[in-house]
């Protein structure tokens, strides 16, 4: 292999990309409208229960219990009617509504039987309309004087990740599917200009000359690794993932890319044409982006989604970006990730050696 | 003076077709050989296998001294190879064609401009390829070839398809190189081009070279001679007779084709090099 023609063939790619406008444009777009979608996503997680209430002779009873309370937000309205009007159209963010009889106190205070009536949209949890019950019967028990029964006390357990306090924003869970999108992006690229090559016969043309097929799949794995890595980093950089554990998500991108340069040296191969490149590298891309899509949703992978090349990738930058996670921690992930980057890169070079030498 | 190219029992195969038998072949330095023949015959086999794209099944090749495929790199430093397909960059501009190119030969501070005029593309050369005309392609596929300065020059139908002017531009660059002292193969299926630029001949025919001479001695060899006599009578009438010019009694012949009336037009006719291929391979070249 020569350094000297390796770094030619890469010169001359660089240009062909730079006359590409369509991929200018969709390199340009994704480096514009990747980062604003980032930065215009909420950046925290509004954890605090806010919860509608109608009553009548409870105010200090409230108050108490909201100021109390962290977590909690009570907001007093006239009537049923308001209440339900808020719920139903969003206003204030409600989540919920407890509804008092005028004579609860009463009622209560005699032993008499009386209802607390709780109103829930469709999409609230049930869990939540069992604690609003619950927090009903707390107010109840506030207004008469009692202290609550103190075996009404429990400690929570959480199954799984227990983020309570620590969630994790949607702007957050949409960096690993960012950074995922942008090495797309650059596989279907490098996968067209190889396609190109094949099918305009001018990698015949550059073999005739004292460059071999070597010189010519460095190059490609050069570029496609090289531009790809560019441009995650870039998108990156722009949407801050790099505030922590910069040289482990660098390592990462890097492979990443690498992984992403293989299979479209493979889809590239397979291309006859724009609309074929495109096919295949989506039908190539679609399982890959599972993982991805996985960690928009907090939880333990199922054990297939773990074997998939693009896993370990995903979950080492969701682990540095979210959880401040550091070597140790993501090394079986980036093992992982390195394996299956070495076997893409070494299927793509055989597939598009082979196919270069059929030309 | 030792061949610039010389293979020997060449032969290749896709699978269960012999796309080329045995063959052997030598160009000289500054000399033109036509490699003549139909489509699939295998002339673009064997220029695969001269120029280190394909691996002969059997046989050896050496160019320029050097062993085909053991020196392969080598080899290619010092050839140019023209090929049917116009395989240009067409994104880039024929300037950034030819620098790629001359980077690849490793040459630097490569200065495209005179080549470029050398095949009247001056005044386009930073145009992208893609607005080229099928003709100015082919002589950027032309220009590309002569980079390095090859001292082997494998042209595969460099005129196909183009217009005459084109075409004569063409040819004209092939005789200059030849006359520099490059050796030239040119694969062709028109037996006009071959007839005007070859010093020598090779028929190929199903994979098998089936003569290889100058046009002139493969015409003289194989093909018949004669004379076309137009004359009108007496009586007005106009009738022509052909004299066989190797026949015994040419003079008498003639003097009794000349005595017929007044002479119209008397043409010399001799054979083409499509009805010598046809004479060898019992087709023709467009079959």
């Amino acid at each position: 292999m020569s350094p000297a023609v390796v770094s030619t063939i890469v010169g001359k790619d660089l240009k062909e990309f730079r006359a590409d406008r369509f991929f200018l444009l969709i390199t340009g777009l994704s480096v514009v409208f990747y980062p604003l979608i980032f930065w215009l996503l909420p950046a925290t997680v509004d954890e605090t229960l806010r919860v509608g209430v109608v009553q009548r002779g409870l105010d200090p009873v409230v108050t108490a219990v909201a100021e109390g309370s962290d977590g909690l937000a009570v907001v007093e309205l006239a009537d049923q009617t308001a209440l339900e009007q808020a719920l139903l159209s969003g206003e204030g963010d409600l989540v919920a509504g407890l509804v008092f009889p005028d004579d609860f106190v009463a009622a209560a205070a005699f032993g008499e039987k009386t209802q607390v009536t709780v109103l829930v949209t469709a999409d609230v949890p049930p869990e939540v309309e069992t604690a609003l019950s619950a927090l009903a019967g707390e107010l109840a028990l506030l207004a008469l004087g009692e202290p609550p029964p103190s075996d009404l006390l429990a400690e929570p357990v959480v199954l799984g990740n227990d983020l309570v306090g620590d969630q994790v924003s949607l702007r957050e869970q949409l960096r690993p599917l960012l950074a995922f999108f942008v090495l797309m992006t650059e596989t279907f690229a490098l996968a067209t200009l190889v396609a190109a090559e094949i099918q305009t016969r001018t990698v015949t043309a550059v073999l005739v000359t004292p460059a071999t097929r070597t010189d010519f799949l460095a190059a490609k794995g050069v570029v496609g690794t090289g531009v790809a890595f560019t441009e995650a980093a870039l998108i990156m950089a722009l949407i801050g993932g790099f505030a922590t554990g910069a040289p482990i998500l660098v390592v990462a991108l890097l492979l990443g890319a690498g992984l992403v340069t293989g299979i479209g040296m493979v889809a590239g191969s397979f291309g006859r044409d724009f609309m074929t490149v495109l096919f295949t590298s989506i039908l190539i891309m679609i399982p890959l982006m599972i993982p991805a899509f996985s960690a928009l949703f907090p939880g333990t992978a199922n054990a297939w989604v773990q074997v998939l090349p693009t896993y370990g990738f995903v979950q080492t930058v969701v682990e540095v970006t979210t959880a401040g996670a550091g070597w140790s921690d993501v090394a079986p992930d980036l093992l992982l990730l390195a394996g299956w980057t070495m076997a893409a890169f070494a299927a793509g070079w055989v597939v598009l050696g082979r196919r270069v030498a059929t030309l | 003076m030792s061949p610039a190219v010389a293979a020997r029992e060449l032969s290749y195969a896709y699978g269960d077709h012999v796309a080329v038998d045995s063959i052997s072949v030598d160009v000289a330095p500054g000399e033109i050989l036509g490699f003549l023949g139909p489509n699939g015959a295998g002339k673009s086999t064997t220029i695969k296998m001269l120029t280190g794209q394909l691996r002969p099944a059997s046989g050896t090749i050496e160019v320029l001294g050097m062993a085909m495929p053991a020196q392969r790199t080598a080899i290619q430093q010092r050839i140019g190879v023209c090929f049917e397909e116009k395989n240009l960059y067409l994104s880039m501009s024929a300037e950034e064609n030819l620098r790629f190119f001359a980077q690849l030969f490793g040459m630097a501070g490569f200065d495209p401009a005179p080549l470029l005029d050398r095949v009247g593309l001056a005044d386009r050369a930073r145009d992208r390829v893609r607005e080229y005309s099928k003709g100015m392609r082919q002589r950027l596929m032309m220009a590309r070839t002569l980079v390095n300065s090859p001292d082997v020059l494998f042209l595969d139908e460099p005129t196909d398809g183009l217009d005459p002017v084109s075409a004569r531009r063409i040819r004209d660059l092939v005789r200059a190189e030849a006359a520099r002292g490059a050796a030239v193969l040119l694969t062709t299926h028109d037996m006009m081009e071959a007839d005007e630029l070859s010093d020598r001949v090779a028929f190929i025919n199903e994979g098998l070279i089936l003569a290889v001479d100058t046009p002139e001695q493969l015409k003289l060899s194989h093909g018949s001679r004669s004379l076309r006599v137009r004359t009108r009578g007496s009586d007005g009438d106009v009738g022509e007779k052909v004299v066989a010019l190797d026949d015994p009694d040419v003079a008498g012949a003639m003097s009794a084709a000349l005595s017929t009336g007044d002479v119209l037009t008397v043409h010399s006719e001799e054979a083409t090099l499509e009805d010598i291929f046809v004479h060898f391979a019992g087709r023709g070249l467009d079959a």
